[in-house]
């Protein structure tokens, strides 16, 4: 059972800030994450601010910048055409969020809000360079997506604040791929997670790894192998080294840390072969 | 300051009918339908879901109901199993269910029946990729997929409704 909660859906981010700062409140979209961790009685808010009214947080765009609003749900992702042929990353990592029930409630903002270090939106907005646009009683902030997850379930949004959009303000282009090692075929978490993108004509290649540390890791210096190296293989291997210097698995109900270790390797050489050859 | 409520007022149209109810907000819309309504087709297995027995249609799209709150129905147009039939008349589905054996203990059905109607009036002609990916939600112990699978396959062969 849920406890016992007050309920507001304001019609203006005004009066949601204002409610947001009310003792123990907390912004409701989607609700498949909080209300779970409600009825399991890991959560006990005692005011739910329900953002669904609000506006500003409808809009999508897909010209120029990316823009995806708080309320945007995951098969919207996935079915938008448009976004397909721009960033069809998110949607290939949203397709494996959940179910389809689910997804038609949960958000992309909800997923990063959230914070799980195994966050299948997060790997993919990690490489595409997000940013969080933040409301809040001092007006409005833009946090890169890097220091907008802090940690385990921790996100530096502050009290009264309210994730109005995740803008992408360019849009990289180059080939893409998510892949993710689940634990049975089908509706899982992630064991291990894997965005990237690799772009030949300007020598970016960009890897980012989910579930292996307490946020996303980005990969650091994987331009310089990228334009040393050209045999693909060995790419691969090499980046594979560098993400497993890079990650800090732990042992947990998923998986071990060690087999962590394992898919890592695996997955981020898969990945590596994929976008670059 | 302003005060914030535990209890609300809410319009919600169930199959067709309009009902306006005071509810608590902690009170999930599956609580709703099946407590306040007596609409009990509507099942509850997991609670946080996960099993999809609860799935009801919102606004023309399919959700668990045991993970919205009533007060977010507030104004909505919900689709349950009690809709479905118009009396002794079943829908083709429902029929074809039936003909293949698509249930066996039956608690996973309401919510099967309404993850695979919502399919069929999004996309009448589902390739068996898609019908299993509209039914990952529904978790089913008894039939093995299969059955259920081959009955929506048939009602999409043959036409919807
Ligand atoms: S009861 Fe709602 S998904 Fe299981
Ligand atoms: S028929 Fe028994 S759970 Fe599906």
């Amino acid at each position: 059972m849920i406890k016992p909660v007050a309920y507001f859906k304001p019609g203006s981010l005004k009066e949601a800030v204002e409610a947001l700062q009310t003792e123990n409140a907390w912004p409701l979209a989607g609700g498949t994450d909080l209300l779970v961790n409600m009825r399991n009685g890991v959560e006990h808010p005692d005011l739910l601010v329900d953002i669904k009214g609000l506006e500003e947080l409808n809009v999508f765009e897909v010209d120029g910048k990316i823009i995806i609003g708080g309320n945007i749900n995951l098969n919207f992702i996935i079915d938008d055409a448009r976004l397909r042929k721009v960033c069809p990353v998110l949607g290939q990592s949203a397709l494996t969020v959940a179910t389809y029930q689910l997804r038609n409630r949960a958000t992309l903002v909800g997923n990063i809000c959230n914070a799980s270090p195994a966050a299948d939106m997060a790997p993919a907005l990690y490489v595409m360079e997000a940013e969080v646009v933040v409301s809040g009683p001092q007006g409005e902030r833009h946090v890169p997506i890097n220091e907008f997850i802090t940690g385990v379930k921790k996100t530096s949004l502050k009290k009264g604040e309210v994730v109005l959009r995740v803008e992408i303000p360019n849009p990289k282009v180059g080939k893409t791929a998510f892949l993710k090692k689940q634990r049975y075929r089908g509706h899982d978490l992630a064991t291990v997670n894997v965005a990237g993108i690799a772009n030949p004509d300007t020598g970016t290649l960009r890897v980012c790894i989910g579930a292996c540390a307490v946020t996303p890791v980005l990969l650091k210096g994987t331009d310089e192998l990228y334009k040393s190296i050209k045999d693909v293989d060995e790419l691969a291997d090499k980046v594979s080294e560098l993400a497993l210097q890079s990650i800090s698995p732990i042992d947990d109900v998923r998986s071990s840390a060690e087999y962590r270790r394992d898919m890592t390797a695996v997955y981020v050489k898969r990945l590596v072969r994929t976008i670059c050859s | 300051m302003k005060e914030y409520t535990k209890e609300l007022n809410i319009t919600v149209k169930v199959n067709g009918r309009e009902y306006h109810e005071s509810v608590p907000a902690n009170m999930t819309l599956l609580q709703f339908l099946r407590n306040k309504l007596l609409l009990t087709g509507t099942k509850e297995g997991c609670g946080i879901g996960e099993c999809g027995a609860c799935t009801v249609v919102m606004n023309g799209k399919t959700v668990t109901s045991c993970l919205v709150l009533a007060a977010e129905a507030d104004g909505a147009e919900i689709r349950t199993i009690e809709g479905e039939a118009k009396g002794e008349k079943l829908t083709a589905l429902q029929e074809s269910f039936i003909k293949y054996h698509g249930e066996q203990c039956g608690f996973c059905t309401p919510g099967m029946i309404m993850s695979a109607q919502n399919l069929l009036d999004r996309n009448p002609k589902p390739t068996r990729e898609e019908i299993v990916e509209a039914i990952s939600g529904n978790l089913c112990r008894c039939t093995g997929y299969e059955p259920i699978i081959k009955a929506i396959e048939a009602v999409a062969e043959k036409g919807n409704r």
